[in-house]
This record gives C-alpha cells, structure tokens and sequence, in this order.
C-alpha cells in the first residue's frame, strides 16, 4: 500500500491509497483520475499513460525499462523527469509519491 | 429468451441500428450476457464486462479475427494480419508499427493534415450544400492514410473503394466472408516501384524495418507480410475516420448550440472529439472467439463460442458516464472504450484524433452552420463499421463568419465595380456561348461566356452584367478548359478557372486569387 498523489494538469489533487504491485497508471484509471489514457492496458504500447514524476521522486522509482525508453520519445512534451506510468510498480516503498499529469496524452 | 417482451438484437437489422441505443440499454439492464439464437453469438453490452473481454485475451481471442461473419466461418488467417492475431504473432508484428503510429509522431503530421483538409473543404465554401461524406468525409482519411503509405494520389481512391466494398454488408445479412478481402491485390506494384525508390514514408519504413519475429530470428518483413499490413491499415485509417466525420456533422447538426460553443472557442475541439468518439463510435461492436469456457452473469459461455464486444453500448453505461445519453462536449469524465484495450487497442488512434480535430477545426472555420438534409441521407449497412454513406446538408451562401469570404465578397464587388471601366472588347459572333454560374461566397454569380476554340487553345469573351465584357484566352486539354481574368483594383487578383466541358454542361471551379475556390457550372446555350 503507498499513499500517492496525482495531480491533474488543471492542479486539482486527487491523494489515494493504492495496492502494492498495480502499476500508477492502474491507480489513476481504477480511481477516475483523469489526464491518463492507457488504452493499451499497461503493455507499454500506447504512450498515453504518460507523467512526470516529482523531482524529489525521479531516482526512488527505478530507472525506466528499455522498452518504455523508446515508447517514451512517442509522447507529447518529453522532459528529464517522464516516465510511463504504467512502467512503475506501486510499492511500500512509494509512500509519498507525486506525479503530475501533463497537458495532453495525444 | 423466448417471451414475447425479451428483448433482441443482432447487427444485421438497418432500423436496429439506426439507433440501437435504447435496445442496447435493454440489454444491459435484462440480458447483461445476452445469446442471440437465430445467428449463434453472444453479446455483453455493460463497460466493466467489454472492458475485461478485451483485457482477457487468454479467454476472448482475436486469432479467428474481429468480424463476427469471420469468426465463424473459421477463415485461414494469412501470417501478419496482425489484427488477427495472438501473442505471440500479434506481438512481434504490432511492435513493428507502434513507433509509427505514437501520438507524438501523429501530431507531427498535423500541417499536412490541416493542408488536405483545405483542399477538400474550400471548393464547398458558398456552394449552398454539400455532402459531409462524399465531398469531405471519404476524401481526406484517404489522403492522409495514402500520404503516409506513399501510395501515389491518382490511386488512393481506387483502393479505398475496393477495401470499403469488402466490409458492406447488404441490409439485414451477414458479410459475406472472402478470402481475399485483405490480400493485398493491388499493392504489389506500388511495394515493387517503392523498393527501388525509396523516400521518407511509412512503406519504405516497412521494406527497411529489422525486427525479432516469433522464433527470435532477426529479420526483415517478407513481401506478403507487408503487404497484409499495408492492407490492414489502408482499410482500417479509411472506414472508421470518414464515419467520425460523418458523426461530427450529424451530432453537432443535432446540438446546434454546443456546435456554435465550438465556433466561439475552438479549444474545446479535442474534447468534443472525444465526446463524439464516445457518443456514436464508428467500430460499435467487436467479435472475439471464446478459447475456453467462461461463466459470465451466472451462465457459461462456452468454448469455440463468438463474443461481441458492444463498444457503442459500454460507452453508454451510467455505471460509468453520468447522464450517459446526454451529447456534452464539455463532458470531463472516464475514458470511452472506442479505440478498445489492451494489447489491441487501435493502433491509429492517436492519427484518428488529430485527424478528426483537424477536420472539425476547419470544418467549423467554413461552415459555422449547417442543417442536415435527412430526408437525402443514408446510413452505413456494415456489420462492423456504422456511419453515413451520405450525409448531405445545407449551407449559408453567404454572411459566413470565415474572413475568406467576407474577403471575397469586397473583392468581387470591388473588382466589378473596376472591371466596368475597361474599355469594351469586340467579340467575334461565332463559337459557342455559354451560361455560367458561379457559387462564391457572396451568392451565386451569373456570367455569359462566349468561346472560340483553336486546336488546344481557345479566344474569346466573358460578361456579367457587373463588369461588362472581358477579352479571354486560354488552352484545351481533352474536354478541359482553363483560363485566367486579372482584376488590378482594389487588390490585384487572379481568377483561375478549370473546367470541364461535356457536350451541352460544363462543371469546375474557379480560383479567387487567395481568398478560395468557387464552384462552377455551365450550360450551353443556342
């Protein structure tokens, strides 16, 4: 379980519980929060799962897969601290994590 | 199931889908797995259970295809027809593509987009009417999708038209199931010539692309796999974006004052596009074959079974969207499931969007207003693909808010008003006379045309009772005719004219400079 905060383009925050072992993105669309996509489920194809990842938070949540580096020059307003979220697995450890969603996925 | 209020439906009955939404809400509230007996399929028609259909590819497998009558006559499926394909197949074949199709890639292609879409819209400006679909609808995904493909212009219709014809279904029966609906007849020599002239588009990608195929083999893809998917996406960008645009004029006809929010403030445009993709998406069902048996809604679908997938009704569940019948192009809210999830979620989606943003943006910029003729419109009869084949509407001709127009109208009137200085011209009395008729921008325009044709090129004179009689010259090519006026005040401006005389008519359009196109047209008089 980790305490994440999401936070939509517009600033509106949306603070939940997730379960150990979902994916960010499956945080986000399991609870209504929009700004995510994921059309394609979390298989790491569609480049609209996209966020940026706190700067506090950039080195404590992995670094990004060799897939998802590719995947991650599909999305619109590439920065240093992107990821895909449906790349970063929720765990104890992630207690505290923000992320923000970015203008548009497509 | 046998009573006589259960409730029914199959995809093949036209009044069914004229407009299915009432009978899909049936069907969610009495028959949430609902078993069609007379066809043999089944249907699931709430959001969460289309949702885990498409996420559950353990159980709802794609590999007898999408398409209901596909499903059951057991086709072979050609190798690379990725849409129809499992992993792992599916997955090393869609990978080729995904970094070609990815929302960043897509917005790129915007100004090209934008250019297409002038180019089929200008010529409608003024005309009075138009058809969203035949003038509009089924010409610019086919552009588009043509342009990336490298499939040379004079040709795209041709396939577009071959593959739409694969997926009609006549009213009220099931496709009818062909071998070679997708087999790539056609395409050949365009992938033949492309090898040895190579340039930067999608099919020169495709005959360079190295990837790891199912066995771990580093490779190339082999010539009939590219073919498969060239097909497969020449179909695919084809049918289902002319239907969005389809459903953008029928809709927002349907909410005239959220078309005119549109107008006011185009940055609601993405979302209403979404709102539109939600409301009345182009692929509304989609079919999978059941691998294994699966109880759903307390009975067992069983193996070797058809699925359907209702989309159009998921994306009307008020379990998910609140006030879902109601059409809000402000709606903030969870995703559709248009594009599907899951390992095959569409691959154009992102191109689908820009595209139908674009569409809509220039669309409203000419047309802040139209009336749809429904009287003369003509709903899709697919199984698969639900839309207009044609979707007439009527027009202002004049007083529309796009600043072309009101430039055309000062010019026009301006130019008459100088045109009527020149001195007259002697106009010989033989050759044909003309009476022509102009739709510009400022309400149709009548001029008399006199002709005197000399091998490839033609004398003569143009009146109107503006401007007076005008000496022309111009050149003939085949039944085509083309010409130029040059107005000096108050602006210099070129009128451009092309066009095409059959015997007793003449149809074209003339160029107003750099404020659009008019259409033309022409009979011949004694």
């Amino acid at each position: 379980m980790a305490k994440i905060t999401y936070v939509e383009f517009n600033g509106r925050e949306h603070v939940l519980q997730v379960a150990s072992g979902v994916s960010v993105m499956q945080g986000a669309v399991e609870n209504n929060v929009l700004g995510i996509l994921a059309e394609c489920g979390g298989s790491c194809s569609c480049a609209t799962c996209h966020v940026y990842v706190d700067e506090a938070w950039i080195d404590r949540v992995g670094p990004r897969s060799p897939g998802e580096e590719s995947m991650l020059d599909a999305v619109c307003e590439l920065q240093p601290n992107s990821r895909l979220s449906c790349q970063i697995t929720v765990s104890e450890e992630l207690d505290g994590l923000i992320v923000r969603m970015p203008a548009k996925q497509v | 199931m046998n009573s006589e209020s259960a409730v029914y439906w199959d995809p093949y009955r036209p009044e069914l889908w004229m407009n299915p939404h009432p009978v899909f809400r049936r069907l969610r509230e009495e028959a949430p797995l609902y078993y069609n007996e007379q066809h043999d399929f089944y249907a699931v028609s709430r959001f969460s259970d289309v949702e885990r259909g498409f996420m559950n590819k353990e159980t709802f497998s794609s590999s007898r295809g999408d398409i209901l009558e596909y499903i059951k006559a057991d086709m072979d499926i050609p190798k690379g027809m990725f849409i129809w394909e499992d992993p792992p197949f599916h997955t090393v074949h869609r990978a080729v593509l995904t970094r070609v199709f990815t929302p960043k890639r897509m917005n790129d292609l915007e100004s090209e987009i934008r250019a297409f879409c002038v180019r089929c819209l200008d010529p409608l400006v003024g005309a009075g009417r138009f058809d969203f679909i035949t003038d509009f609808g089924a010409q610019m995904p086919m552009r588009v999708i043509g342009m990336l493909l490298g499939i040379p212009e004079e040709d795209q219709e041709a396939i577009r038209d071959r593959v739409d014809a694969s997926l009609r279904t006549e009213a009220g029966k099931p496709l009818e199931v062909s071998q070679a609906s997708y087999q790539g007849h056609g395409f050949e020599e365009y992938i033949e010539w492309r090898t040895h002239h190579p340039s930067d588009d999608l099919m020169t990608e495709l005959l360079q692309a190295e990837f790891v195929d199912e066995t771990g083999t580093k490779r190339k893809l082999t010539r009939e796999e590219i073919l498969i998917f060239i097909n497969v996406l020449a179909g695919a960008a084809n049918e289902t974006t002319t239907r969005l645009i389809g459903w953008s004029g029928k809709v927002l006809g349907d909410h005239p004052e959220q078309r005119a929010e549109l107008v006011q403030n185009p940055a609601l445009i993405p979302n209403a596009i979404e709102e539109l993709l939600r409301y009345e998406p182009p692929g509304p069902a989609v079919a999978r074959y059941v691998l294994k048996d699966v109880e759903l809604h307390g009975r067992v679908v069983p193996a070797g079974s058809a699925m359907l997938l209702l989309v159009a009704s998921a994306n009307r569940d008020e379990r998910r969207y609140p006030d879902a019948d109601r059409f809000d192009v402000h709606r903030l809210g969870p995703p559709h499931i248009t594009f599907g999830r899951g390992i095959h979620a569409c691959l154009g989606s992102a191109l689908a969007r820009v595209e139908g943003r674009v569409a809509l943006d220039e669309l409203l910029k000419r047309f802040p207003t139209w009336t749809v003729d429904l009287d003369n419109a003509k709903l899709s009869s697919t199984s698969t693909v639900r839309g207009w084949d044609n979707l007439p509407a009527f027009t202002p001709t004049a007083g529309s808010k796009a600043t072309s127009s009101a430039g055309a109208r000062a010019v026009l009137r301006e130019a008459a008003a100088d045109a009527a200085q020149q001195p007259l011209s002697s106009t010989p009395p033989a050759g044909e006379s003309w009476e022509l008729t102009l739709s510009t921008p400022a309400g149709p325009q009548s001029m008399t045309a006199r002709i005197v044709r000399n091998g490839t090129a033609f004398t003569g004179s143009m009146s109107s009772a503006e401007m007076g009689t005008r000496d022309i010259s111009g050149k003939i090519s085949g039944s085509t005719l083309t010409w130029t006026l040059n107005l000096t005040k108050p602006v210099s401006i070129k009128l451009s004219f092309e066009a095409n005389a059959d015997g007793e008519q003449m149809s074209g359009s003339v160029k107003l400079g750099m404020f659009g196109r008019a259409a033309l047209s022409g009979r011949r008089t004694p």
